[in-house]
């Protein structure tokens, strides 16, 4: 993981890229996550992370790392992002805790 | 002849107008007391124009396709973009560009070395709308944006960015008009992880060492040791925002900045300070 590790050609990180950009797919995306998610071409693994919300396996798999929070956010909402806000312990739950479970 | 007025380099985390009530009080003024003191210098320096160098965010080119500097050339600019609304949580605004001097670094910097691409559409994120905020609350002095690639590798290199920060003042210098006033701002940083394992976490000694680097004012030296791996050791996801600050340490020529504030803040998720350079020197 971290920017270095980065697949550029990951179809997810188009998903996220264009997500944020675009209310309409936005909308979409908080309606019909399935939807969306036959746009891009994903893989079976990518597949399961989104549909389990896994951020982690998405990191895993080459998402770009400041894309992360804002899937955090894209879920949880992004107003008043301080550490205790939704969108900041969906992150610690599923980035942090699983890594010190893991060692 | 146009002057190089000024040249700043702040923190843009959008902690700082999101949830800054989250951060100790004692920071919170300090924060404030500093980001008003940069709005000072920009009163008194008086620029024509502010040419801005800050990451990206992926917002604006995605990973196919990321140049390393991208020259806003639009006549005007609003923020912040819609998503980005309710985080960084500042009223809209608009601001004048200068398609004139935004023009002019593309086409001189094609002749110097330097492949500025260049837009007429960009979306804002923190990445100006932080900064803004503070320190041209009436958004009235024209802004050049420069979107560069601070996070997505190959990056260009600490030695690079100062490089292209000097050939910036120097078109700046040559080839705009007698008189008018530039004043070079960077934002990002400093050391923070969004992303990684990080994230709730401030590297408060390599921020305290790079600032110290800076006032020390050996440009040289700087770009030996702010390596793109030293940044990435501080916060993989966020620290190499710093480049944007050794752009702005190349337009300022080698003289030493002044650090204004620094607070590392678990609470905002970054470590947030702001220095000048002072081009009266």
């Amino acid at each position: 993981m971290g920017i270095m590790a980065v697949d550029k050609t990951l179809a997810s990180n188009r998903l996220i890229f264009e997500v944020r950009r675009d209310a309409a797919k936005y909308q979409r995306f908080r309606g019909d996550l399935e939807g969306t998610l036959a746009e891009y071409g994903l893989t079976q693994a990518e597949l399961q992370a989104w549909r389990e919300r896994d951020i982690r396996t998405l990191a895993q798999l080459g998402v770009h790392p400041y894309f992360l929070p804002q899937v955090s956010r894209l879920f949880e909402g992004a107003a008043r992002n301080h550490n205790q806000s939704r969108a900041a312990q969906f992150y610690a739950q599923r980035m942090l805790a699983e890594e010190k479970s893991r060692g | 002849m146009a002057e190089i007025v000024g040249v700043l380099a702040l923190s843009h985390a959008p902690g700082l107008t999101g949830w800054l009530d989250k951060a100790e009080e004692r920071v919170q003024r300090a924060l404030l007391d500093g980001y008003g003191e940069l709005r000072r210098i920009v009163e008194s320096l008086r620029p024509d124009v502010i040419v801005g160098v800050a990451n990206d965010h992926l917002l604006n080119f995605p990973l196919n396709n990321v140049p390393d500097f991208c020259i806003g050339t639009a006549k005007a600019w609003q923020g912040p973009a819609e998503w980005f609304v309710d985080w960084v949580s500042v009223p809209p605004y608009q601001v004048a560009g200068d398609p004139e001097t935004a023009k002019t670094l593309v086409r001189e910097g094609a002749r110097r070395g330097v492949n500025f691409a260049f837009a007429d559409q960009l979306l804002f994120d923190d990445n100006w709308s932080v900064p803004l905020f503070f320190l041209t609350p009436r958004h009235d002095i024209p802004l050049v944006p420069i979107h560069m690639n601070c996070i997505v590798p190959p990056l260009p290199s600490p030695e690079r960015c100062r490089a292209v920060g000097a050939v910036m003042a120097e078109i700046l210098r040559d080839c705009r008009p007698a008189r008018e006033r530039v004043l070079v701002m960077a934002t990002g940083g400093l050391s923070h992880d969004p992303g990684g394992p990080r994230y709730f976490e401030v590297d408060e000694a390599f921020d305290r060492w790079f600032l110290a680097l800076l006032e020390e004012g050996d440009a040289d030296k700087v770009v030996r040791e702010v390596t793109i791996d030293r940044m990435v050791a501080a916060g993989d996801g966020g620290t190499t925002e710093l480049l944007a600050w050794l752009v702005a340490m190349g337009a300022a020529g080698g003289r030493k900045a002044r650090t204004i504030c620094y607070e590392p803040s678990p609470p905002l998720r970054c470590g947030m300070g702001a220095v000048a350079w002072d081009m009266s020197a």
